[in-house]
């Protein structure tokens, strides 16, 4: 980089931006439509009832505790096996019921097909419904004053052309592993809200040193090169930075998603796919809206070439 | 060297030792040293030094209960108002006020009253003078739910008055507030008297209580002794109706008016309300219930016509004791002065009548007054069942007594239960999955990075022992999304170093001294490092606020772990690089 305007060794992510811009968008268009129609997968955390975990000591199928929970009659039952095929757990939710004690009735049934000292009760966790649908309001308002605080706080550092596309960056994130939960019917529970809100806070960590370069080139490269160049240039100069961090967040979640067990699973799978996308959001969805809102304003934001304005 | 250098590494040597300080306990609690041995042994002196506890593990690492618990604060005003229409009752007898009645609304909190038109306003007057910031009143409109009532003393059909008054928002609020506080207390005190070290009580916004039990072994007992509200009552049986004719209402009223089966606080209350008509009104129905004895689930209810004013009640006791006859456990009472004085009153009064024991709205006696009782003793049997089981109900029972009846009812809103296996497995999982990423990203940088990724990863260890320390120091719960935060945290603290390293190779590039590139490096990375964790640190706020039990842990650890990074990574780094420059005088960066 001895020469400040040789383009040569920059690599054209900006104009390239058309192609990925329209994937994305592609992308976000069917997720929300498969949102919209497939809907989501709350766990027992948002929409009330019981989840318990059972350990026994021979191996067993899920088919068989099926069978053996029948003459509970007790509806629409979900068991899985939870942790490793050599674990002997398994996990059993049932949606909420009035006025019965589910998780006495199945822990009843068990031990008495089993024998008593077959069966452990590992943990349960039952919400009732009322506060399973404060949770979701709840959940859903951590996400957006999460996303306004940002807003403004890169309104100031910045200004304001940089703010909404680090939002629509993020917004994006949480989008992208939010529609593959709804497609594959996975469940979101309160971990997984917890990876959005912490995709959001990666993100926009990644999103701001890219911005922070962006900010010292315009002050620094002439004011004739063009704004696309500019953006270039800080996203190639930033790409090595990128790659090693991206990489090291993202091998240490899959160090969690094998080793962390069955209860952090999921939630390491999330943060997976928030790593990628935070990453990918950084350079083709903060900084195509940044160059929009920059043609669409020009003459506002931050003067190039020396002071700032 | 310079004087802020060396301050500075003094600094960082005292938090150091500082951290390892508090981590003591934490290290031979995990390496499996007993506290007792310690104790008494040559260490004592030296133990009593170091902090008390180690880092304070989550329920779901510890195993234990966490309950969010709902109080139901309108109940409480409905009593309330029960009482004191009782006093407005003192105040304005019916040989003054002829023909007057007061009665709560059913589904609301509201008072109403019938008076003579000519004594109207002076009743109104004495609600104004005694229980003016307590009630307003609401409107007089001539469409009352109580019937018009002959005036016996005067020989004539007294017009009557309706008046309608509610509780004043700032006697509303107060009640409320006070009860929540109440209830809080009235379960420490019993969880206390359980006996469940280091439970956890608190209120969270206007009507929940948040219980953590940790390693609590009987979950439901516990549950059962907390939720119970306690309200022992004695009734008289009101003998008006008789039993026949009251069991005939009530199937009518089930069939025509779809009033509810079952005994539970909820429906008994919905069928008083379709009895509303048919019953006096200081009367209301309630059940006498039979045990199954080995489920001890209900089987049967006797319909009894009961008054709803109590003579006397639970907080009349002097003491609750458990007291076995004939191999039968049971609750032996024993009545304060105000107690034993009603209860004598009530029985020499009666004599002949039926008396009924309510308990938490159930009838669990009905015993006809043989004579008037003065000793202030009575006892509550429980019905039949297994000795082991009946003395443990009579243990919890006399428990609840004791400490006095909750003032609203608790429902469960979340209940977690966490297995101690599924904890050690959790800490073990968790742990090894920090230790493995540490490696792996230690590995990487030195590869990468070389020196400068060997002084990254004095950083990081440095980092997470911080980060620990600080848990422990302010005994903030870690819970499994915590480790999980802390694997986080170490992949983006070595972010920051990654940007001060990559700029640093761009300064040596442009052919720059070992000095101005690592002064260049630094305060050119400065401000995206900052502007990027602060972004994050917002994010993890929120979700601090918004979460509760083990993702409040993993947001503390996000927190926290920003600002450790933050000192390690920019603070430390530059220390350990500004000595060597001045110590070593390095001419070479090797990055």
């Amino acid at each position: 980089m001895s020469n400040p305007v040789d383009k040569k060794q920059d690599i054209p992510f900006m104009r390239t931006r058309g192609y990925f811009v329209f994937l994305s968008v592609l992308y976000i268009l069917v997720a929300l439509y498969f949102m919209a129609v497939k809907g989501f997968n709350f766990g027992v955390d948002f929409k009330g009832g019981i989840k318990l975990v059972y350990e026994f000591s021979e191996p067993t199928s899920d088919g068989s505790l099926r069978e053996k929970l029948e003459s509970l009659h007790l509806g629409e039952i979900q068991v899985v096996r939870f942790g490793s095929a050599s674990a002997n757990s398994f996990l059993i939710k049932v949606k909420h019921q009035e006025g019965r004690e589910l998780a006495s009735e199945i822990t009843l049934q068990l031990t008495s097909s089993f024998g008593a000292d077959r069966v452990k009760l590992l943990s349960e966790e039952s919400v009732g419904p009322k506060v399973g649908a404060e949770l979701r309001t709840r959940g859903l308002w951590a996400m957006v004053i999460t996303w306004f605080l940002i807003l403004i706080y890169i309104g100031f550092r910045f200004d304001f052309l940089f703010a909404p596309g680090a939002v629509v960056a993020l917004i994006h994130d949480v989008i992208v592993p939010l529609g593959f939960f709804s497609f594959f019917h996975k469940e979101i529970n309160l971990p997984i809200l917890a990876a959005f809100l912490t995709i959001i806070g990666y993100s926009i960590n990644d999103t701001i040193v890219i911005y922070d370069r962006i900010r010292e080139n315009l002050k620094k490269l002439p004011s004739s090169m063009p704004l696309p160049d500019i953006i270039d240039r800080s996203l190639t100069e930033t790409l090595s930075r990128t790659i090693v961090t991206s990489l090291t967040v993202f091998f240490a979640m899959g160090i969690l998603f094998y080793l962390g067990g069955a209860v952090l699973h999921d939630f390491a799978f999330c943060m997976l796919m928030g790593v990628v996308s935070g990453t990918y959001s950084t350079i083709f969805m903060a900084s195509p809206v940044y160059l929009l809102l920059h043609r669409l304003f020009p003459g506002t934001g931050m003067s190039r070439g020396g002071k700032r304005s | 060297m310079p004087e802020s250098l060396k301050w500075k590494i003094i600094g960082t040597l005292l938090l150091i030792l500082v951290s390892v300080y508090l981590l003591g306990p934490t290290l031979w609690n995990m390496v499996g040293v007993d506290e007792k041995a310690i104790q008494e042994s040559r260490f004592s002196a030296v133990r009593k030094f170091l902090p008390q506890k180690g880092i304070n593990l989550g329920l779901d690492l510890r195993g234990g209960m966490y309950l969010e618990m709902d109080v139901d604060l309108d109940e409480a005003l409905k009593n309330r108002v029960d009482i004191l229409s009782l006093e407005i009752e003192r105040l304005a007898p019916e040989a003054d006020y002829p023909g007057i009645k007061l009665a709560r609304q059913n589904k609301t909190h509201h008072l109403e009253v019938h008076v003579p038109v000519n004594k109207k306003s002076e009743f109104q007057k004495i609600i104004q003078t005694n229980f003016g910031d307590v009630f307003q009143w609401i409107n007089s409109v001539q469409n009352p739910s109580l019937p018009n009532v002959e005036d016996a003393a005067n020989q004539s059909k007294q017009a009557l008055a309706f008046l309608e008054y509610k509780l004043t928002g700032a006697y509303e609020k107060y009640l409320r507030d006070m009860t929540l506080k109440q209830a809080e207390e009235a379960v420490r005190n019993r969880i206390d008297r359980y006996g469940v070290a280091e439970a956890s009580i608190q209120r969270q916004g206007a009507d929940r209580i948040i219980i953590e039990l940790p390693g609590v072994k009987d979950p439901d007992r516990v549950i059962n002794v907390i939720r119970k509200t306690g309200l022992l009552e004695f009734r008289l049986v009101d003998e008006e109706f008789e039993q026949s004719k009251l069991t005939e209402l009530i199937a009518e009223a089930k069939k025509q008016g779809g009033a509810p089966d079952g005994y539970s606080k909820e429906e008994v209350l919905q069928l008083n309300t379709f009895l509303a008509e048919k019953i006096p009104n200081d009367a209301e129905v309630m059940f006498e219930v039979e045990r199954d004895p080995m489920t001890r689930e209900i089987v049967n209810g006797i319909p009894f016509l009961v008054k709803k004013r109590a003579d006397v009640s639970g907080d009349m006791l002097r003491n609750a004791q458990v007291g076995i006859e004939n191999n039968e456990p049971h609750v032996r009472l024993s009545f304060n002065k105000i107690g034993t004085k009603n209860f004598g009153e009530v029985t020499k009064d009666h004599v002949g009548k039926q008396l009924a024991i309510v308990l938490d709205g159930m009838i669990t006696t009905a015993p006809v007054i043989q004579s008037a009782i003065l000793n202030g003793e009575a006892q509550i049997t429980l019905g039949y069942g297994n000795y082991d089981s009946l003395l443990r109900e009579a243990e919890d029972l006399a428990l609840m007594l004791r400490e006095g009846a909750l003032p609203a009812t608790l429902t469960i809103a979340t209940k977690t239960v966490i297995g101690p296996s599924l904890g050690e497995d959790s800490i073990r999982q968790g742990i090894t999955s920090l230790l493995i990423s540490a490696v792996v990203i230690v590995l990487f940088m030195i590869g990468y990075y070389k020196l400068g990724g060997i002084l990254a990863s004095f950083a990081l260890i440095l980092n997470v022992l911080f980060l620990f320390a600080i848990l422990a120091l302010f005994q903030a719960s870690l819970s499994l999304p915590g480790i999980a935060g802390i694997v986080l945290t170490m992949g983006m603290a070595v972010d920051a170093n990654i940007i001060i390293f990559e700029r640093m190779k761009d300064e040596r590039r442009l052919g720059k001294t070992a000095r101005a590139i690592i002064e260049s490096g630094y305060d050119n990375a400065m401000s995206a490092i900052v502007d990027a964790n602060i972004t994050t640190l917002i994010s993890g706020i929120v979700l601090y606020q918004f979460g509760t039990g083990p993702i409040k842990g993993f947001a503390t650890t996000l927190c926290i772990g920003i600002l450790t990074t933050l000192f390690t990574a920019i603070v430390v780094t530059r220390m350990v690089y500004d000595v060597f420059i001045y110590k070593r005088k390095i001419t070479k960066v090797i990055i």
